[in-house]
């Protein structure tokens, strides 16, 4: 970035948008799919005004089947377009599992290279907003298991415009998890046109005492957490991994060697997770850097609650997190 | 309830010791007055005598293994107890369970061999050359963690880091000034054995830095030096040896020193004496302490043995003392009897060859002879030039206790008695 515009704030979900618009004049085979993002400007407002841009047969409305558009979707990659598929929430991609998990990460491998399937999927991810537990999964530890496909989880504007286009560019299924507690939130994002690549976390805070890793929205409970630790003199490194396939763990094993402790944080369910997973692989590679085990900050092992206090409690939260690094790093 | 042996403080400073041997095993019987095992204290390795009568459960702390102050280190049952950990079965207890206790888990991995200690604190302890066995972890379970290497570390890379800075700073000038014009020359890589080390201090290299830091910078030291004919106290010694040789009888020249300095002392008080803060403590014992270099094979450093009421013992008495203080304090270490309470010291390096040089003052004394060589030289005698020999001594005194001219006069006393060294026979 060489010449940027001082200070063009904009929301994440604004931010979406001009990724969205911006591959979609470049490129017309790229078009957007999914529920109310047409006429009603999209549920969260992301897709407001491109229906008039593009018009509607590039912005497409459609009935409550999430199995039906994302099949015909990713039959639509295959045959050479590049669709982005809104889910209004991730908690409603699982009617479409065997779509999005069986078909679209499978495509290439199973057609010998014949057929790809350069795919968008896009929504909400996670809990946050009380909508009770079967509308607040997080998917991400339960669908990166799947080979086949990448994931990206932005928790700024300015990630969430330079990953989104990098997922349009790409010719593979890619996962995008949006929050909806993120939407509104504001940001730096230039004019000009930039990307960010797949597999480059950032490290959004320096510190010497203990390497924090996380993604998506848990980030800001992570960063709220390293004030306070601070106070205490702990000072926390946070990496944002950006990307879970493919996961930057360069960057992630250089933070635990200067540190020797860490903490990952993830707002899935801890069995068979993605904080199980970093955990394992930080353990693998620098055992030798260790003063003590990964420690994991997860939601907790129970639907999640809809009762606010309850879920709030639920939630991978500052206090939790907190805790973490204060045994982690033998302040306990 | 067995007994508990715990770790005793054996001195005033001590805060650690470690267990040297056990001179005990689990199952043996000991009565009072026992011995248990040898304490390695900051100052001294101490015998360890059982209090009680018993038999000797457990020996919980191991051979090598350094442990705080009241930590327990053995449990003795005393006659007809059973030992907790043995046969429920005879003493049936309804709480008692078949499954460990968490507590039990605990107890038993804290008895393993290597300390517990986390990976980054084994692999800093290893750069470091730190020996594991001999740090104290902080950590759950008493796991070794990256805090308690680095304290050590830090500790000990102070003292060294001021040296460095002194030494680095002129070659970082020459490289800045050269930069401008001519190229960049790499420099020669640094073998591995010139590279800089860093060994933690032994128990006796911290006292010493510690004491005589403590020293120097509260006692107004001073220093006044004389030189000494040697002629006569030589010809004597020369003699008494011949003529001792068969009963084993070696005199040093600082064993005449001690002799000397004592019969001095006795006379000259305030050379017995020590600074009390309101007031100057007069002692009544004259011990003359002697500084003794200990071998680098046993960690280096000195200590000071502690020649009691030496201006009441001969010649002969002296020279065995000091034969036995050198020795063990080289082979085993000396007791706390066998180095307290000095009240003057003599620290001699004239057989090295050293022609002289000032002492630190080892508090409590108020005064430090450093002791030169006796050489053979060029010297004055009734208007001529003849060959004799010289010893050039240097006291280090403290001011508050000891002014010049008192301490011109001790001297002046000490070369009457080294010049005229018959009276030291009587």
């Amino acid at each position: 970035m060489s010449t940027v515009t001082p200070e063009r704030v904009i929301e994440y979900r604004e931010a979406l948008r001009e990724a969205m618009s911006e591959e979609m004049r470049k490129d017309n085979r790229v078009f957007l799919i999914g529920e109310e993002v047409a006429q009603y400007n999209g549920a969260y407002k992301v897709s407001k005004g491109m229906l008039d841009e593009f018009g509607p047969r590039r912005v497409i409305d459609t009935p409550i089947s999430e199995s039906g558009f994302s099949g015909m979707s990713i039959g639509a990659a295959m045959r050479g377009l590049r669709p982005i598929v809104e889910f209004m929430s991730w908690s409603f991609s699982l009617v479409a599992t065997d779509q999005i998990l069986n078909n679209a990460p499978k495509m290439l491998y199973m057609s010998g290279g014949q057929f790809g399937c350069p795919i968008v999927f896009r929504g909400n991810d996670g809990a946050g907003g009380q909508l009770a537990s079967t509308h607040s999964w997080s998917v991400e530890s339960m669908y990166s298991n799947i080979p086949g496909l990448k994931m990206a989880i932005p928790y700024d504007a300015y990630d969430a415009k330079g990953l989104l286009k990098t997922a349009i560019q790409d010719d593979n299924p890619v996962f995008f998890l949006e929050s909806e507690r993120l939407l509104s939130t504001t940001g730096h994002v230039p004019e000009e046109e930039y990307t960010i690549p797949f597999g480059k976390a950032l490290i959004r805070r320096n510190g010497a005492d203990c390497t924090i890793i996380s993604f998506g929205r848990p980030l800001h409970f992570c960063l709220e957490a390293a004030e306070e630790l601070a106070k205490e003199g702990i000072d926390c490194e946070i990496i944002d991994g950006r990307t879970i396939v493919p996961l930057d763990i360069d960057t992630m094993v250089d933070s635990v060697r200067k540190t020797n402790a860490c903490v990952v944080v993830d707002q899935s369910w801890s069995f068979a997770s993605i904080g199980s997973e970093i955990a394992s692989q930080i353990h693998a590679i620098c055992f030798e850097d260790l003063d003590n085990f990964v420690h994991r900050v997860h939601s907790d092992d129970v639907p999640v609650p809809y009762a606010h206090n309850l879920e709030q409690a639920y939630l991978p939260n500052t206090r939790k997190i907190c805790e973490a690094v204060r045994s982690a790093t033998y302040n306990a | 309830m067995p007994i508990e042996i715990t770790m005793p403080r054996l001195s005033d400073t001590m805060e650690v010791g470690t267990i040297l041997s056990w001179h005990v095993h689990a199952g043996d019987v000991v009565v009072a007055g026992d011995l248990l095992a040898d304490i390695e204290t900051d100052k001294a390795t101490m015998e360890l005598q059982s209090f009680d009568d018993g038999t000797i459960e457990k020996l919980i702390v191991e051979e090598g293994q350094q442990v705080s102050v009241g930590t327990i280190i053995a449990t003795i049952l005393e006659e007809d107890e059973v030992s907790s950990d043995s046969s429920p079965e005879s003493v049936p207890k309804p709480e008692q369970t078949t499954e460990p206790t968490q507590q039990s888990l605990e107890q038993r991995s804290a008895h393993t061999d290597s300390p517990r200690v986390s990976p980054i604190a084994r692999r800093l302890a290893e750069e470091h050359g730190l020996d594991l066995q001999t740090i104290q972890g902080t950590g759950p379970s008493g796991r070794i963690i990256k805090r308690d290497v680095l304290q050590i570390v830090d500790t000990t890379s102070e003292t060294t880091s001021a040296a460095n800075t002194t030494k680095e700073a002129p070659s970082s000038a020459v490289v800045a000034g050269s930069s401008s014009s001519l190229p960049m020359q790499p420099l020669a890589p640094v073998s591995p054995w010139q590279q800089d080390r860093t060994v933690p201090l032994s128990n006796i290299r911290q006292v010493i830095a510690k004491k005589l830091v403590e020293s120097k910078q509260t006692i107004p030291h001073y220093q006044v030096t004389m030189t000494f004919d040697m002629d006569p106290l030589l010809e004597m010694r020369k003699t008494l040896n011949e003529q001792l040789v068969s009963s084993g009888v070696k005199l040093s020249v600082n064993d005449f020193l001690v002799r000397c300095c004592a019969l001095s002392m006795s006379t000259h008080p305030e050379f017995n004496a020590s600074f009390g803060g309101d007031c100057i403590l007069y002692h009544g014992p004259v011990n003359v302490g002697i500084a003794i270099a200990l071998p680098e094979d046993r960690g280096g450093g000195l200590v000071v043995g502690t020649i009691r009421n030496a201006d009441q013992k001969s010649l002969r008495t002296i020279s065995q003392e000091s034969i036995y203080l050198s020795k063990k304090a080289r082979e085993t270490g000396l007791s706390i009897d066998e180095m307290g309470d000095t009240t003057f010291t003599i620290s001699n390096l004239g057989m090295f060859g050293v022609d002289n040089f000032t002492a630190i003052i080892n508090p409590p004394n108020s005064a430090i002879l450093a002791v030169g060589a006796a050489e053979e030289k060029p010297v004055v005698r009734d208007g001529n030039i003849a060959v004799g020999h010289e010893m050039s001594a240097t006291l280090s005194l403290d001011h508050r206790v000891i002014d010049g001219a008192m301490a011109a006069m001790y001297l002046s006393a000490l070369k009457e008695l080294i010049e005229n060294p018959a009276s030291l026979l009587v």
